[in-house]
């Protein structure tokens, strides 16, 4: 054989292997994607929003009218609130999937799983391994694990960037809000507590479960930082209330802050990372 | 006498055609609208269609539920109002809904449903709701007589106790469990199982039957005690019989469907108004227009701000009261 024809008989059998590997891969991705569901219901922002970190968007057939991150989730149609659905609408939309949380009504989800729909619901994340955790599994439940995976990897190394720094820090005592009249503080139950831990604070609410707290028991603590992760107007009104108790450490030296509830309060690893860094700006503002 | 039954017939045939009426509109409309002549042939043709599975699977069940929810807590406001003698006795005055509502928030928050089953929730609703029952009857049937003041007080202490409980309960519950017992206590004619729903069926149709066997102690009891012995009504048995027909037809209704208030205060006062004060007519009456009345609500309330749903006790409450109040006035001024 001369080199000329070896060249081209390897050139033919490449261009062969590479356009069977085009079939093969297209033909496996394609069998692969329609095994999974196609038309989704999101009845949970959290849920909405992973959704779209996986690129799973264009599966989704509505979502809540809670839904509001990422800004193009706002667009879609409108299915209920987090905690009620219109079944009926649900039915029309003859989804194969339902993502619930544990906020939506269960005689709902019931009633969707007496008719034949698939409802899988994913308990509420408490802490950000828990989160990550969430995340992994819906990307396994609508074909998109290694998309996942890929942006908890990116996370988790953000994360521990973070936590790393703040380990040579001085801790601060936080005390996070979530709640007015009655006073709601974030426990150890939650995964605002990571936030906290993560970016060099202590929470002064050792406790966990329910976050009743009382208002005498913050004075005593008297924390450096005082934030508060609440909507509306009564976020300020919060605000000045703390600042009329002179001998509060958070009052006199102004460290008393509000954030944005829609984003410390969205577990979704992204938002989460969001969130922390915020909240490492809070803490630490010598630091830049 | 013949004009009496002429009455009374002619009132029956307005409520069943009211209620017939209302059961049609409730099953047309909705968040997609299905028109009456398709829903015959929805009945033969169109199985497996997601208009089939809306009408018989979502709008039906729901419309048998508050026709059986509403005929029962109407029914038990009329027998209670009628053995008290008291305008403002209500099915939920005896403490039952109360009780019930601790069984339900009780099961949420130790987690059974989640080893037990969802219907583990009505039957703990009713498990304490006979609790209810048993404390009031042994402290105040026991001796043999009924003391009407101190069963009403002691109904209305037992809904204040259970309702700082179920405060209580909700203060120190974990977040994810409080939506549940929240729900529950806005009551809901969402119900998913077929079996419960026919169960409460059947349960308030038979109470309605058994009822009937009192129709006439009802009306001596309305004349007065005294008046009643005189009659040769065995008062004291009857009493504790209607007072345990009342009590199931509560605890029932308010096991499957949560606290949706006003039906039984407001219907059984509507009805007299109209149909008279005999208990004969009455029962039936209140039975019909309350089921009408609460379906009515049902719809109102899903279609109102769809595609999100209003519990339907506030539209009973508006409603009702509003109606009442003018039919009150209404009364007032013509005497």
């Amino acid at each position: 054989m001369s080199p000329s024809k070896i060249s081209q008989s390897a050139i033919s059998f490449l261009i062969i292997i590479s356009l069977f590997n085009v079939f093969n891969v297209e033909s496996c991705f394609s069998e692969d994607l329609t095994l999974y569901p196609q038309r989704i219901i999101s009845l949970g922002p959290a849920v909405t929003e992973s959704l779209y970190l996986l690129g799973a968007e264009d599966r989704i057939l509505a979502t809540t009218v809670y839904c509001q991150r990422p800004a193009q989730a706002q667009n879609t149609e409108k299915i209920g609130t987090v905690i009620d659905v219109n079944i009926e609408k649900a039915v029309q939309l003859k989804p194969d999937l339902v993502l619930a949380t544990p906020l939506t009504n269960p005689k709902d989800i019931e009633k969707l799983q007496s008719l034949g729909i698939k409802v899988t619901t994913a308990p509420a994340a408490k802490n950000f391994s828990q989160i990550c955790e969430q995340l992994l599994k819906l990307g396994k439940n609508v074909g998109e694990a290694e998309r996942a995976e890929e942006i908890i990897r990116q996370v988790k190394a953000r994360v521990e960037i973070i936590k790393k720094k703040a380990g040579g820090r001085a801790s601060r005592k936080v005390f996070v809000q979530i709640g007015a009249n009655p006073l709601y503080a974030a426990t150890k139950d939650s995964f605002i507590n990571d936030f906290i831990e993560y970016a060099g604070g202590t929470n002064i609410v050792s406790s966990s479960g329910s976050g009743l707290y009382s208002r005498e028991k913050v004075l005593a603590d008297n924390p450096d930082v005082i934030i508060i992760v609440i909507m509306g107007i009564a976020a300020e009104e919060e605000k000045q209330v703390w600042r009329r108790f002179k001998g509060l450490k958070a009052a006199s030296n102004n460290r008393i802050y509000i954030v944005d509830a829609d984003k410390f309060c969205s577990p979704t690893p992204v938002s989460f990372v969001e969130a922390l860094e915020e909240m490492v700006r809070i803490l630490h503002p010598q630091d830049g | 006498m013949d004009k009496k039954i002429f009455r009374w017939i002619s009132w029956l045939l307005i409520l069943g055609g009211l209620l017939l009426g209302i059961s049609a509109l409730s099953l047309c409309v909705g968040s997609s609208g299905i028109p009456l002549k398709k829903i015959v042939s929805l009945i033969f043709t169109g199985r497996g269609t997601s208009a089939h599975t809306i009408l018989f699977d979502i709008r039906l069940p729901r419309l048998i539920l508050g026709l059986a929810i509403g005929g029962a807590l109407s029914l038990a406001g009329v027998i209670l109002q009628g053995m008290f003698r008291n305008p403002l006795v209500e099915p939920y005055t005896l403490g039952i809904s109360g009780a019930a509502a601790l069984g339900v928030a009780l099961n949420i928050v130790f987690r059974f449903h989640q080893t037990l089953g969802i219907l583990s929730l009505p039957v703990f609703g009713f498990l304490g709701a006979v609790t209810a029952i048993l404390l009031v009857y042994s402290l105040y049937i026991r001796k043999g007589i009924i003391k009407a003041q101190g069963l009403l007080l002691t109904g209305v202490m037992i809904s204040f106790i259970c309702s700082s409980l179920i405060m209580l309960i909700m203060a120190i519950a974990r977040s994810e469990d409080l939506h549940g017992i929240v729900f529950w206590i806005m009551g809901s004619l969402e119900e998913p199982n077929w079996l419960l729903i026919k169960v409460t069926f059947l349960i308030s149709i038979f109470l309605l039957f058994v009822s009937y066997l009192f129709c006439l102690d009802l009306n001596g009891l309305a004349l007065g005690e005294e008046e009643a012995v005189h009659l040769g009504i065995n008062v004291e048995r009857t009493k504790r019989l209607l007072f345990i027909i009342a009590s199931l037809l509560t605890g029932v209704s308010v096991s499957v469907a949560g606290i949706i208030g006003f039906v039984g205060l407001v219907v059984p006062h509507f009805v007299r108004m109209y149909v008279g004060q005999d208990h004969r007519i009455l029962l039936i009456s209140s039975f019909l227009c309350g089921g009408g009345f609460l379906v009515f609500c049902d719809t109102l309330a899903r279609i109102i701000i769809a595609p999100m749903e209003l519990p339907v006790g506030v539209i009973t409450g508006i409603l009702g009261g509003s109606l009442f109040v003018y039919a009150l006035y209404r009364k007032v001024a013509k005497l």
